[in-house]
């Protein structure tokens, strides 16, 4: 690449080329003001010139061509080191003025089309100015010769008097720049002379005179005659006017040079060349040989070398001053440097860098910092316009920018600029990186220098291959910084902003934050507080920041808003966050819910209660009017609510901040086209066609919010959110007219300032049939509102929300119509029949629980468990039934804590509108209550067979009392079943001596129980499930006269159904089950006074108690108990007779086997011993069998002691058995048989006539076999001890 | 001293990032550590050498701050991790040595079955064991 054609190439042809001197008279400046410009100004656009072609030739001889070049002329009195301060002041003028210019409100670019942009573009332009102007304040310098004026311009105006004299004048030492006095340039410098004629004035006459005058004085060739403003009095328009570039400020552009026609504008021209080429590059080339002669005459050449070695050796002592020593113009140091200008000047950059070379070390052994930074900086430049060893080039700017650093502040001005030549440099070698460090190193104390040099820093990052991206953004925030240290906010914006499109999209949320509330807080500043509340909102939801840097970003916030003056209404706004996945939609068409709890239970669980009692959907549909059919063919996606019902919506709202928000005024956002009109014209459209084109335009939108919007109402919620939580709110929004309603958002207030907005997502999946509720927010948020209707409102009257298990209560369903409409066709379902049993309507007025009492026979026809609205069926209400107005319609439900735990009821009503007409005819109400069933009394039974008596059993009660502070009266047990029969065994004084039951008190109690079944009828099986009537017994003491409750009565007996159906799950049907009911009270005293409570009634129901122990058949032995018979004469016979009953419903084959046994232990245990050999191998030994037999702990003392008894007596001679040993019968199910007995006696004595085993199977099918292990296939008993006493007959 | 350590996630997401100093210079740090991924991805893009260099996990002095310097470690997840201390004559054996024993924490972090891979690291133990091994670090190139 052609170094020349670089930035920085051009950069060099631009700022190092030989200045020129001019002095002038105010006469001549007079002349060109005309023009609106300075002599200067005037001539300046004819100084550069790009096709020169001089001749040159170096200092060897070697000729080339100089095509293009440039002169910069200045005043004399410009000619001086530029005063720091104005020209800081005009460096912040000019990027204020940028910064102007910057469109704030537009887009900021993306990183993506930054990339993809060259370097122009991205940079803002006035970089390169700025970097101009900032090397230009370092021109002038004594340490450098380049700024030196090559020739002086003397320009005296032909108005001038005695303008020979003038000349003189103006070459006055006092007048010249202080680098020609002070002897730091040779002040003889090449002089030209140009009398400036003015034709306006005078004739050119006099001028031409003055001319020859000075060419005679002067010399011929360096005199020259300026003709201008020869226009006449008429505007010479310019297309490109070429001053203007060079004029600053803001004169219009089309007066400068108004009076200079073409003719003026050759002679300039030609002027300026002629200066140039003739005068100026002869000198120069002149001059270089001059001193090249010189040099190579005192320096160059060995013995030059070692001379000046020695000779700066000896000056080693030098004071270590910044500047160095002062070197003259004709000191040889001088002059080697101003070849070194020249020579690079005119492009003879081999001759520069010899040059620059040698003088190097010189000033470098005379600790001339200053001076050898500039020959360090001119060698970089030198090696950089070769374009060779770029690392020396590099190595050179380096060392000429630290060498500047080093010698302090006043280096510092020039260090940047040698740091822009070399970043420049870089640049131009694609060296990006290495350029933005290098910017990065310019930057010094001043903010606002540093801020440009940082932001073209971050531009150089962006520029490297590959873009450093995070740097890039890292510098803009550093540069942004600055600006705004140095005021410059518009600046700092624009810097932020670039910013911004880095950090976008990552993760990195401190910086983002730091970025965006920056930006924010200025474009406050600025009064832009729209932009700075867009920029706000980005770090609203800063949840990773401390809780101040929350507090903060929060205040300034709605400080910016406040000021705005109004309130924004911002979509998507993030505090508080909005929980999407938590929007729940409630709303009533057909289902309707008496209280929010109802409306959360799952719909499968409602539409599984309510499966038989609604009309199945198409049906309902065919029935409904047309309207609605095609309301709903139109529709049918949408959902369906009725107008004055609101729909309710909730939604979560959480705050991600550690500080309290405060949220008001939350409402829906919704839309509700009103088609009521519509659809009349609709139905009319078959008649009157016309009015169809008033209705469509009735179609109107209401999006207004306000309250007084007629078409809905919408409800709204304030609240406030401590750090970090969440609060679900419910909103609502009530239709009043007919129509299409959608919901389409959430709207809030943060603050009471800003107005947060949350459009719903609008990609909604379609409901398939229309008739679900919404839940999640995929839904549909359409609603069809159709006009209103009636709704049932029920509740149920003191519905506890405890109890204790078996309470039985007496409650009051309520169902109210507000509406003027009537409903018809009520029916009702009860998810637990166990728990909740519907009434009738006869004992809505009765006293609880005295209506359970037992009446007196004939009284009893009232209310008797009626089975058919027993469980899962649909309770009709009577058709007459009607609900209107302000009565409500009160039905009796009877609730019984069946079992301890959590119970959710579910009660569902449905009714039928009575104006036929309406869009929807039927509705359901749904109820639900949930109900904690507190344990109280465990009652458990059980009943063994009493081994007295056949049929006949002993009961016995266990009671706890499981409740921590209740106690209860135990009033009665009722066995179920008019087969039963109960009776106490004790008197109950003796089981209750404190007539209650405490908290955590057990109780035994025992009773009897017969049955009186007789054999087994096909009737007997109807009758459990007939009425249950059954036999009670009271526990109450003698005194009390308190009357028993009727178990056949309407509660008790459909409760009782219910537990039977559901604990028969367990306990497969046993014919010979029992069923129990205690019926206790609660202690009066218990019960705080002051509350009405209710009276109680507990009621515990123990169900299939199987009477049968382990084996199915039971047998009793009969016979004398006591005999007298004379042994001396013979021994006796004795018959007996055995009565074995089968109870178990398959045929029984029983075999009973007899053995003699010996009066001692022994022969038990060889008993045993026999047994264990049956070959059945059955587990029913007899050890085993007299335990099963002897199952229930309180009767095995009883037997035991016997039993003991009985072998304790056994000394008495042994009877036998006689007759069959064994005998085999076969038992019908549920019948009795007689086995005669026989045993021979041969001695008085008693004798225990249980040596006989029984052994049992059942010969039943297989499904006896499905039958739990309780009744066995087969067993063996061991027969009853049965005591004969025989005495001697007297 | 160290002042600062972070994780970073193969998509340079911050993983993870504490300071160690007392003063506010949390956005600071953040930037630096934010921009040496650009030299993290220049390492990594354009290695200077190869064979015995390529499974090197250390990446070195990524680059010097004025005040810091900033060293950083690629896994083979491409996590990286990133060290900014006060220090400006610490041995490269001590980084390495730190970063070895930071990766064995960052491990036994990510292999609790609660971590969510690619989201930020909250472990409290992974907290606790970071600053002892950086105060680990400030003893050894201490001593």
């Amino acid at each position: 690449m052609d170094p020349a054609s670089t930035p920085l190439g051009k950069l060099l042809l631009d700022e190092i080329t030989p200045v020129v001197m001019v002095l002038s008279t105010p006469l001549v400046e007079e002349a060109c003001l005309k023009n609106g410009l300075s002599l200067v100004e005037m001539l300046s656009p004819f100084c550069v010139f790009n096709n020169i072609d001089v001749p040159v030739r170096t200092a060897s001889d070697q000729p080339y061509r100089i095509q293009k070049f440039k002169l910069r002329l200045f005043y004399a009195s410009d000619i001086r080191h530029p005063n720091l301060e104005v020209a800081k002041e005009r460096l912040k003028q000019v990027i204020t003025r940028a910064g102007e210019k910057d469109d704030l409100y537009s887009e900021p670019p993306q990183t993506s089309n930054l990339l993809s942009s060259s370097e122009s573009e991205i940079q803002p332009s006035w970089f390169e100015f700025f970097n101009k102007e900032l090397v230009r304040t370092m021109s002038f310098s004594d340490h450098e010769a380049f700024d030196h004026p090559v020739a002086c311009l003397l320009v005296v105006s032909s108005k001038d008097e005695q303008p020979i004299n003038r000349f003189v004048d103006l070459f006055n030492t006092n007048k010249l720049p202080s680098l020609l006095n002070d002897g730091a340039m040779d002040p003889k410098i090449l002089k030209h002379y140009l009398l400036v004629h003015d034709y306006q004035d005078s004739d050119q006459e006099k001028a031409a005179k003055i001319l020859t005058d000075m060419r005679s004085t002067f010399g011929l060739h360096d005199c020259q005659l300026l003709c201008i403003n020869s226009s006449d009095h008429e505007m010479v328009e310019r297309q490109d006017n070429p001053w203007a570039p060079y004029k600053s400020g803001d004169s219009p552009s089309q007066r400068l040079g108004c009076f200079l026609n073409v003719d003026d504008y050759n002679e300039i021209k030609d002027l300026l060349q002629d200066l140039s080429s003739k005068h100026i590059i002869p000198y120069m080339e002149q001059k270089i040989r001059a001193l090249n002669q010189e040099v190579s005459a005192t320096r160059k050449g060995f013995r030059n070398q070692i001379k000046n070695l020695w000779w700066r050796k000896g000056k080693e002592d030098v004071a270590d001053s910044p500047a160095g020593p002062m070197y003259t113009f004709s000191s040889i140091e001088s002059q080697i440097r101003v070849l070194g200008d020249y020579a690079f000047m005119l492009r003879d950059y081999e001759l520069a860098l010899s040059n620059y070379r040698l003088i190097s070390t010189d000033y470098k052994l005379d600790k001339a910092w200053k001076r050898y930074a500039g020959i360090q900086e001119m060698m970089g430049l030198t090696f950089f316009m070769l374009d060779q060893s770029r690392k020396e080039a590099e190595y050179c700017m380096e060392n000429a920018f630290n060498t500047y650093l080093k010698i302090g502040s006043s280096g510092q001005q020039n260090a940047t600029r040698c740091g822009l030549w070399w970043v420049e440099m870089l640049k131009a070698r694609d060296q990006h990186k290495d350029a933005a460090v290098v910017y990065f190193r310019i930057c010094d104390e001043e903010p606002l220098h540093s801020a440009v040099m940082l932001e073209q820093a971050s531009y150089c990052y962006l520029l490297s291959k590959p873009p450093m991206l995070r740097k890039f953004g890292f510098h803009l925030v550093l540069s942004g910084d600055q600006y705004k240290k140095s005021d410059q906010i518009k600046h700092a914006i624009r810097t932020y902003r670039t910013a911004v499109s880095v950090f976008e999209g990552t993760t990195w949320g401190h910086i983002k934050d730091h970025v965006h509330f920056h930006i924010g807080e200025w474009y406050a500043i600025l009064g832009m507080y729209e932009l700075a509340v867009k920029h706000m909102l980005e770090v609203l939801a800063c949840t990773h920041q401390s809780k101040t840097m929350q507090e903060l970003f929060l205040k300034d916030f709605l400080e910016t808003v406040q000021k705005t003056g109004k309130t924004f209404e911002v979509l998507k706004l993030q505090l508080p966050k909005l929980n999407i996945s938590s929007l729940k939609v409630a709303f009533e068409d057909h289902r309707t819910y008496a209280s929010p709890v109802a409306a959360s239970v799952r719909e499968c669980l409602w539409r599984s209660l309510e499966e038989d009692m609604i009309p199945s959907l198409p049906t309902a549909r065919t029935n409904w009017l047309e309207l609605q059919s095609k309301l709903v063919s139109k529709y049918r996606e949408s959902n369906v609510c009725v107008v004055g019902e609101a729909v309710k919506v909730d939604i979560e709202f959480k705050n991600p901040l550690q500080i309290p928000i405060s949220i008001s005024s939350v409402s829906l956002l919704c839309d509700l086209s009103a088609i009521s009109d519509e659809l009349n014209s609709d139905a009319l459209s078959s008649t009157v066609g016309p009015q169809n084109d008033d209705g469509s335009s009735n179609l109107t939108t209401n999006r207004d919010m306000s309250s007084e919007n007629f078409s809905f109402s919408s409800s709204e919620v304030d609240f406030s959110l401590g750090g970090g939580e969440t609060t679900l709110v419910q909103l609502m929004v009530t239709p009043k007219v007919e129509g299409i309603l959608q919901i389409s958002g959430v709207r809030w207030k943060l603050s009471g300032s800003v107005v947060g907005l949350h459009k719903f997502d609008s990609n909604m999946k379609k409901i398939t049939k229309g008739r679900r509720k919404a839940k999640p927010p995929c839904d549909n948020l359409k609603f069809i509102v159709i006009k209103s209707l009636p709704k049932l409102e029920g509740s149920i009257h003191s519905l506890p929300e405890k109890a204790y298990a078996g309470d039985l209560r007496h409650l009051m369903l309520a169902l109210r119509n507000p509406s003027e409409f009537t409903v018809q066709n009520l029916k009702m379902k009860i998810s637990h029949p166990r728990f909740l049993n519907i009434g009738s309507h006869g004992n809505l007025k009765t006293e609880f629980p005295s209506c359970l009492e037992k009446k007196m026979a004939s009284e009893q026809s009232g209310v008797h468990a009626n089975s058919n609205n027993l469980s899962q069926t649909v309770f009709l209400f009577p058709k007459e039934t009607l609900i209107q107005g302000e009565m409500p319609l009160l039905w009796p439900l009877w609730l019984r804590a069946a079992v301890p735990g959590h119970i959710s009821l579910y009660i569902s009503v449905y009714y039928e509108m009575g104006d036929i007409s309406s869009v929807m005819r039927y509705r359901t109400l749904r109820m639900h209550y949930n109900l904690q069933v507190l344990p109280s009394l465990d009652v458990s039974f059980q009943v063994s067979p009493c081994p007295s008596r056949l049929q006949e059993f002993l009961v016995r009660m266990d009671v706890i009392n499981r409740t921590s502070s209740e106690s209860f009266h135990v009033h009665q047990l009722s066995a179920v079943g008019h087969q039963w029969e109960i009776s106490l065994l004790q008197p109950v004084e003796a089981i209750f001596p404190s007539e209650s039951l405490m908290a955590g008190q057990a109780l035994t109690c025992f009773f009897r129980l017969k049955s009186c079944r007789k054999s087994l009828t096909s009737t007997d099986k109807v009758s459990t499930l007939s009425p249950l009537l059954g036999s009670d017994v009271s526990l109450r003491p003698e005194g009390s006269n308190e009357p028993l409750f009727d178990i056949s009565c309407s509660p008790l007996a459909d409760f009782h159904l219910c537990e039977r159906l559901h604990q028969k799950m367990s306990h497969q049907g046993d014919p010979n089950a029992v069923d129990f009911i205690l019926i206790s009270q609660p202690l009066k005293d218990n019960i705080t006074p002051g509350i009405a409570d209710p009276p109680h009634l507990f009621s515990h129901h123990a169900c299939h108690c199987s009477t049968s122990s382990t084996s199915p058949i039971s047998w009793l032995v009969d016979g004398p108990r006591t005999l007298f018979h004379d042994f001396s004469t013979s021994l006796r016979e004795i018959n007996l007779k055995m009565v074995i009953y089968n109870s178990s419903e398959a045929v029984a084959s029983i075999c009973i086997n007899t053995f003699d046994s010996t009066s001692t232990s022994g022969h038990l245990s060889e008993g045993t011993a026999d047994l264990s050999t049956y070959p059945s191998g059955d587990q029913t030994g007899w050890h085993d069998a007299s335990v099963v037999n002897n199952i229930k702990v309180t009767s095995d003392v009883h037997v035991g002691a016997q039993v003991g008894k009985s072998l304790s007596l056994e000394s008495v001679p042994p009877f036998i058995w006689s007759g069959a040993s064994s005998t085999r019968v076969q038992l019908e199910p549920m019948s009795a048989t007689e086995i005669p007995l026989q045993i021979c006696v041969f001695s008085p004595g008693i004798y225990d006539l249980s040596n006989y085993v029984l052994q049992w199977s059942l010969l039943s099918s297989d499904d006896s076999g499905n039958q739990e292990g309780k009744s066995q296939h087969s067993g063996t008993c061991q027969g009853y001890p049965y005591y004969l006493s025989v005495l001697q007959s007297a | 001293m160290i002042v600062c350590v972070a994780v970073v996630g193969h998509q340079n997401n911050p993983l993870y990032i504490q300071s160690f100093t007392e003063a506010d210079d949390a956005l600071k740090l953040h930037h630096i550590v934010h921009c040496s991924l650009d030299v993290i991805d220049e390492r990594v893009n354009n290695p200077k050498k190869s064979g015995s260099t390529l499974n090197e996990t250390f990446l070195g002095l990524l680059y010097p701050t004025e005040n810091y310097k900033v060293y950083g470690y690629l896994t083979n997840t491409k996590v990286k991790f990133i060290v900014v201390t006060t220090d400006l004559d610490v041995r490269d054996a001590d980084v390495r040595n730190f970063f070895r024993k930071f990766h064995v924490a960052y491990v036994d972090a990510v292999s609790n079955p609660f971590h969510v891979p690619g989201k930020k690291i909250t472990s409290r133990t992974f907290a606790e064991r970071v600053s002892t091994i950086v105060k680990s670090f400030g003893l050894s190139s201490a001593g």
